[in-house]
């Protein structure tokens, strides 16, 4: 196994306290634990304070659009399947923003690891309301109370059809850790929400209140992830959030599906001109 | 007396197999050895509305529509009256329908008319009416005193695999009745003869298909796209051969996930593609900064149809130019290119791809409906002459001894060594916040200039790569034509047309408008008395563009049209002669 320490390049500079040192830690734990090579491993993130991440992080690197993780990610994949592809977003990119990629990403069953960092907030312009900010919450923009209410990525991604879905908190780093790990394992899309406290803008969901608010699905010990009734009673709970391995199942990944050969990278194609099939391509036009 | 040029018209209702009698036609008229170009006139609608294709063939080179339509086979009376006005002094109309007796006479002068009870003729000898679309190839091949035998063998290929031999039987017994059909009902005279030619070595293509097959073999391994008209046909070229070159292709939920896509693909080393239109293109603003920026080498194919918003799906036009040259946020280099025959459209895709590499930045090529959609004969392309060239990305073994590797070195041509997600020591972010040499953020502002300057000059000495402007016609004269894409063939008809009624001229046709061919335009300008910019837009934007980029650039002349019908000679000589008197 491959020392954590070999995945940081820089010391980070979020606010003291922040979940995102709690999710940098897990996702070098997790890539260490799978004895990845720096140049094995690609990071792709969006926009918000998630994509400082490219910086401190020692691997190839994307920090694209706002909101557009998913296509990327998903072009890296296809074309070198050998490859680790993580995707980093937080709640506005994921579930704003780029919720329709999401959605679209998940369902095709990309063999993608998705971490979503939820805050409930927009930290990085100054604490607007996101789409996972508790209903009446009071922020920069909602001084009257958000009037929206909520989305669960994860409840989300169980009805989308989902084939690993999981949730951690930033405040348990090892537990967080093991899910990326198996994430990062599983043959397909694989989503890891994470509850993670903004310390400057969100007062309300503390460490101490998710501490209060969450459970562990592993917990009950007849919890079955592959038990799709079980995953919707568990994210349906009204007053606790589930954190743990959610739900689970096989399904052909996309790019098994549809590449001609997984073990063939299209990066490391020889582009040669001199194709037979061309000429006969060519034949059709006659 | 034996023609050089000819325009059948079919015409009917969508669903009616419009389309597939003009392609066979143009097919026949191929293998006959002449020069062909269609086109399509069809509503954004699959049943139901009016459609047309006209299909000409030339013993010159042509590249588009001629100004009069010489036969018209019209599945119903209304496409006729829809079509009266194009119709030649002498032409011939067949019609299947009862309507033809109550056409106005004076509107019906010197025309000959038919009617042709296709459909019912269909019924009563074949069984189904969809016989009478062969039934109207066979009389066409009459009229046109075609090969019966060529007609014969392009129906056995077409339907010997996938339908069985009854079929091809069946169908071949349907054009001979047709051919018969029309020997009984057209008098000798009206009989349009075409001479036959050799047909050596040429292939009969669309812009689409030809921008399809570019992408193929210059190595084009990832394709992502989301299905929008016009441009469905670059993607649907590519389709079944794909997997064979151990490609892919990918449906996106839009296009804002097509050129992202792409550009994760580009990234990870495919040469990677998407295509798109209207609406498409506006979407993929925003990943077209993000190509700039990052520096990824990308290829978009714009096939342009009518605008604003929605507009008119299905009908050409040429008003996207200044998007792709000005558009998205912020300024970083880009590459315009603009095909204006289909053998240009696979050339220019070739070269796309490896300019895309060299320098590193996002290329465009921009093309139309008109050229897209439609056939033309062309040579066979040569595959010999291709050549694979990807600039500075490195090979991993390259990489074994740097240490301190800079994704965005700051090197005297502003081109800086690529490498790839999986190459040992090269390590880096492909960052969308300004960067450093490595790729990490960087906000300093001395860093900002310099790397503001790498990015903008790269493309300083790329004219020399790119295709330079083509000169057409007369060495000197006063009248002189700028014009780009599928108005190629209007434009060098009506040079023709012009030269005889004395009137000499030249045309500077541009195949890539950004970077900005200057000196070349200077100089046509400086040579020129009258200058004539032809357009398929509203304000002139290739007119703009001139006037933004040479200074002083004395009057220019706009021939521009929002119609939704090609360019035909008369759009052009029209306005000529008016500015003469």
């Amino acid at each position: 196994m491959k020392e954590k320490r070999s995945f940081q390049l820089t010391t980070p500079t979020w606010c003291k306290g922040c979940g995102l040192f709690g999710v940098f830690d897990a996702l070098k734990s997790a890539a260490a634990s799978l004895d990845l090579e720096p140049e094995d491993l690609v990071i792709v993130t969006g926009i918000g304070c998630h994509g400082r991440l490219n910086n401190y992080f020692r691997a190839y690197g994307f920090h694209g659009l706002h909101g557009r993780t998913m296509p990327v990610a998903a072009g890296i994949k296809l074309v070198n399947p050998l490859l680790q592809v993580v995707a980093v977003s937080g709640d506005g990119d994921a579930y704003s923003i780029g919720l329709g990629h999401f959605l679209h990403a998940l369902r095709k069953n990309i063999g993608l690891t998705y971490v979503v960092v939820d805050n409930r907030i927009y930290a990085l312009t100054q604490g607007q309301a996101s789409p996972t900010t508790d209903f009446g919450a009071v922020t920069l923009f909602t001084p009257f109370g958000s009037k929206d209410f909520p989305i669960d990525g994860p409840a989300l991604a169980l009805a989308a059809g989902g084939t690993f879905i999981a949730r951690g908190f930033s405040g348990e780093v090892a537990h967080l850790a093991a899910l990326i790990e198996r994430g990062m394992r599983h043959d397909g899309f694989a989503l890891i929400d994470i509850l993670s406290p903004c310390v400057t803008y969100n007062k309300m969901n503390s460490y101490d209140w998710y501490r209060k608010h969450v459970f562990h699905v592993e917990d009950s010990p007849d919890y079955n992830p592959r038990d799709k009734a079980r995953a919707w009673d568990a994210l349906s709970s009204p007053k606790k959030i589930a954190i743990g391995l959610i739900y689970e199942e096989d399904k052909p990944s996309f790019e098994e599906l549809v590449l001609p050969d997984v073990k063939k990278p299209i990066a490391s194609l020889d582009l040669k001109v001199d194709h037979p099939r061309l000429k006969r391509i060519i034949e059709r036009f006659r | 007396m034996m023609i050089k040029d000819l325009s059948v018209m079919i015409a009917g209702k969508a669903g009616d197999g419009v389309l597939f009698t003009g392609n066979v036609l143009a097919k026949i008229l191929k293998r006959q050895g002449w020069e062909v170009a269609t086109y399509r006139d069809f509503p954004s609608n699959i049943r139901g509305e009016g459609t047309c294709y006209t299909v000409r063939a030339s013993l010159d080179k042509i590249y588009g529509l001629a100004d009069r339509v010489d036969i018209l086979l019209a599945f119903d009376c209304e496409a006729i009256l829809a079509h009266l006005p194009e119709i030649a002094e002498n032409g011939i109309v067949f019609c299947d329908g009862e309507g033809v007796a109550a056409l106005p006479p004076e509107k019906t002068r010197g025309k000959t008319f038919h009617r042709f009870l296709l459909r019912s003729l269909a019924r009563e000898q074949f069984g189904q009416e969809i016989f009478k679309n062969m039934i109207a190839l066979g009389a066409l091949s009459y009229v046109l005193d075609l090969d019966r035998a060529l007609l014969e063998r392009i129906i056995s290929e077409m339907f010997l695999k996938k339908k069985g031999k009854d079929m091809v039987r069946t169908n071949i017994r349907a054009a001979s009745f047709g051919y018969e059909k029309a020997r009984e009902m057209t008098a000798e005279t009206e009989r349009h003869p075409l001479a036959r030619k050799g047909d050596d070595d040429r292939i009969l293509i669309s812009g689409d298909e030809a921008i399809g097959f570019g992408a193929l073999v210059a190595g084009c391994r990832y394709f992502a796209a989301y299905p929008i008209c016009p441009a469905t046909e670059v993607w649907q070229a590519l389709v079944h051969d794909m997997p064979e070159f151990n490609g892919v292709i990918v449906q996106t939920e839009d296009e804002l996930a097509a050129l992202n896509m792409a550009i994760g693909a580009a990234f990870a080393g495919a040469r990677a593609m998407t295509s798109t239109s209207g609406p498409g293109a506006s979407l993929m603003m925003e990943a077209f900064s993000l190509a700039g920026m990052m520096e990824i080498p990308v290829v978009i194919a714009h096939v342009q149809r009518m605008g604003p918003a929605t507009g008119m799906p299905t009908k050409s036009q040429q008003g996207d130019v200044l998007q792709w040259i000005f558009g998205s946020h912020g300024e970083f280099p880009r590459i315009v290119l603009t095909p204006g025959t289909v053998g240009e459209c696979f050339d220019l895709t070739v070269k796309a791809f490896n300019l895309a590499e060299k320098y590193q930045c996002p290329v465009i090529l921009l093309t139309e409906l008109d050229l897209g959609q439609n056939y033309r004969t062309s040579r066979a392309f040569d595959l010999s002459a291709v050549q694979i060239d990807r600039g500075k990305l490195l090979r991993p073994e390259e990489l074994l001894d740097v240490a301190d590797f800079k994704r965005y070195e700051l090197s005297a041509d502003g081109i800086s060594p690529r490498s790839l997600p999986s190459y040992k020591n090269g390590v880096h972010v492909a960052e969308s916040l300004e960067h450093d040499e490595r790729g990490y953020r960087d906000e300093d502002p001395a860093n900002r200039l310099r790397m503001m300057g790498k990015r903008m000059h790269k493309l300083d000495r790329a004219s020399a790569d790119l295709t330079p402007p083509r000169l057409w016609g007369c060495q000197k004269a006063d009248v002189g034509f700028i014009a780009f894409g599928s108005t190629l063939g209007a434009v060098l008809e009506a040079m023709d047309q012009l030269r005889e009624k004395k009137v000499p001229s030249r045309f500077l046709q541009l195949r890539a408008l950004w970077p900005f061919p200057a000196a070349a335009v200077r100089e046509f300008l400086a040579e020129s008395r009258d200058v004539f910019v032809v357009e398929h837009n509203y304000e002139g934007q290739l007119a703009s563009l001139i006037k933004s980029q040479i200074s002083p650039c004395g009057e220019l002349k706009k021939i521009v049209s929002s119609s939704t019908r090609a360019f035909t000679p008369r759009d052009i000589v029209e306005p000529v002669l008016e500015a003469a008197r």
